[in-house]
């Protein structure tokens, strides 16, 4: 039998490319505050440069996310609208709420972890001690530290499981609709943290000793992710999972789709090789190539997945348009992270942060007011 | 109410033997007024061998509802269907929201704001409508999409604000050959019903489970889900589909459109 489509219409994606970002910036943030816990309100003082990396890779794209969010809402200005009619059975409602807390929670938590240093600031003689003794509240206490962490922690943990949840709810969406998704979400967000990691180590540490435990660690997540795409594919091929055989049939007859899964091979593999074979001299490539692969994972499933017709045939469009719903608004998500990394780096003494000690005494003496 | 123009026009003339008719029945009236009132639930029959695909409803839906370009809330897929041995056929295929009893569109609503009503519609209020677009990401017909006038969820309502005024949806007042039939599927008495009951009767993508209340007569299973087969749009970067699902045959990477 043979199929011509004569007259179909064509649906453009509803979910932008500034969903692509949020989902990108949000699994940055989230798999980074759980890197930053162990050094940070654990107090495992041998994971300590990892986690003041990671706690800055959480605080400045944690707040980035949410504003890439609100910007593919195409009612933006009525945001509010998601705490007054909260509907239960919308993944989408309980991240509403997430979302908020988990930022506020890694607010406080890195200010709480800073608290110390910000005081030191304010009280030496120079002209904007003034700004850090503001910063600090009068104070240098921080045995808080760790209860915020751990509240900060679990709220990752429910942004990474609402954020999975949401997409693999939609059955209209065979790629979507596979149970590997949260958990590829949130392997692929670690990779694409420790990618990160690994270059603000290259320009702001240049260790390499840390260098080569970050490019352990992301090697390890590389591991992860291979496993859960060989499963996926292996479930899907067997015919073991009907979800998963129907995601695959969904787009494998499609030459571009063979390019994309080779292209997603090659990006796992090369910088777990690399990782593994030189851990202190390659931080640059592997931790650039970590980030394209987590940013392209989402870009295949948002913007590639929403090129699949529900009910007509062919292909759709899945290419970066130019304008501000686009390769502008990436841009821009970009450039408003770089923004809040020179404020984070310029304003935050984030190389002297370390966890309080037996995790209620002050690292620093403080005063009490 | 009828259930096509056709029918509507057929009433004209029982309207005064109807007028009498209900004031001998005035008693009868005053005695059911007591009773619960009977709600309707619409619901539609497409009868896909009276559909010539002249998008006379594509283009009625536009106007009665103020579509904006490049939206539609309902129209007609053409397609060439050759089956082995067979001569090339033309089928046509109306689609529309299915106003799903199980609709997936309105749990994932964040905020409330599309519901399906007592009568059957699945309706959005835009003036609560956040434009997320969960509901178009959720909706397995591809029936939603994000009106760019009002920047809100849009869709078909079986033209509730005719239905109404006792008129018919726009889309079956203008259909040319009578395929669309809309009415009361509660009501046993309903031309639709009837269709029901008489002729076999399938919906699209029955596993997807949402209890549709769009019914097809003559709808060929390979249509009812996701079309194989050669599409009418090839985007840049993309060629043609190699084996993608039933019936398709290797092809060559040729020049995109």
């Amino acid at each position: 039998m043979q199929i011509h489509e004569l007259v179909g219409a064509v649906h453009e994606a509803a979910w932008l490319p500034w969903a692509v970002q949020y989902f990108f910036l949000i699994a940055l943030s989230a798999t980074a505050l759980l890197m930053a816990l162990p050094g940070l309100a654990l107090g495992r003082v041998a994971a300590l440069p990892r986690a003041r990396l990671a706690l800055m890779v959480a605080v400045t794209t944690g707040i980035t996310a949410p504003i890439a969010l609100l910007a593919d809402l195409h009612q933006p200005g009525r945001f509010w609208e998601f705490f007054l009619y909260t509907n239960s059975s919308s993944w989408m409602a309980w991240g509403a709420w997430f979302v908020p807390s988990y930022v506020g929670l890694i607010v406080a938590f890195a200010w709480a972890v800073h608290r110390p240093g910000l005081y030191a600031l304010g009280q030496e003689s120079w002209r904007f001690n003034w700004l850090f003794r503001w910063l600090s509240l009068g104070g240098a206490s921080n045995g808080f530290v760790r209860p915020l962490g751990i509240a900060a922690g679990a709220a990752a943990l429910l942004v990474l499981i609402y954020t999975g949840a949401e997409v693999y709810v939609v059955r209209a969406r065979p790629l979507w609709n596979t149970p590997f998704l949260p958990l590829q979400f949130a392997a692929t967000g670690f990779v694409g943290a420790l990618g990160l990691m690994l270059v603000l180590e290259r320009v702001l540490c240049r260790e390499p000793a840390l260098e080569a435990r970050l490019n352990r660690a992301l090697a390890l997540a590389l591991g992860v992710v291979a496993v859960l795409g060989a499963a996926w594919f292996a479930l899907a091929l067997s015919g073991l999972s009907p979800r998963h055989s129907e995601a695959l049939a969904s787009v494998a007859g499609f030459p571009v789709w063979q390019k994309i899964a080779l292209w997603g091979a090659v990006s796992v593999a090369v910088p777990f090789v690399l990782a593994l074979v030189s851990p202190s001299r390659t931080g640059w490539v592997t931790g650039l190539i970590a980030i394209h692969a987590a940013w392209m994972f989402r870009w295949t499933v948002f913007m590639g997945g929403q090129a699949v017709p529900k009910v007509g045939s062919g292909l759709y469009d899945a290419l970066l348009p130019a304008g501000l719903d686009g390769l502008m608004g990436v841009i821009g998500t970009f450039g408003l992270w770089l923004f809040l990394l020179i404020a984070y780096t310029t304003f935050i003494p984030w190389t002297e942060a370390s966890a309080p000690a037996d995790g209620a005494v002050p690292a620093r003496p403080a005063t009490s007011h | 109410m009828d259930t096509n123009r056709r029918g509507f026009l057929g009433a004209m003339g029982r309207v005064t033997i109807g007028a009498a008719a209900s004031m001998a029945g005035a008693g009868q009236s005053a005695q059911a007024a007591t009773d619960k009132p009977h709600i309707p639930h619409w619901g539609m029959v497409v009868d896909l061998r009276k559909c010539i695909g002249c998008q006379a409803c594509t283009v009625a839906c536009i106007m009665e509802n103020d579509v904006p370009e490049d939206s539609f809330r309902t129209h007609v897929s053409v397609y060439e269907v050759l089956k082995e041995g067979g001569d090339p056929a033309m089928v046509m295929l109306p689609r529309l929201c299915n106003h799903c009893d199980d609709p997936p569109c309105v749990p994932v609503c964040p905020v409330e704001a599309t519901f399906k009503l007592e009568t059957g519609e699945v309706v959005v209020d835009n003036t609560k409508c956040v434009g997320c677009a969960y509901c178009v990401q959720a909706c397995p017909y591809d029936a939603r999409f994000i009106n760019h006038e009002t920047q809100t969820a849009d869709k078909c309502t079986f033209c509730f604000h005719r239905t109404s005024a006792g008129l018919l949806p726009a889309c079956v007042e203008t259909c040319v050959g009578g395929a669309r039939n809309f009415g009361d599927l509660d009501d046993p008495e309903s031309e639709v019903s009837r269709m029901l009951r008489e002729n076999e009767v399938s919906v699209l993508r029955p596993e997807m489970h949402t209890n549709p209340n769009v019914y097809y007569i003559g709808l060929d299973a390979v249509l009812d889900g996701r079309v194989a087969g050669e599409a009418a749009y090839r985007p840049p970067l993309t060629t043609e589909p190699q084996a993608h699902g039933l019936g398709a045959e290797p092809q060559p990477q040729g020049e995109d459109a």
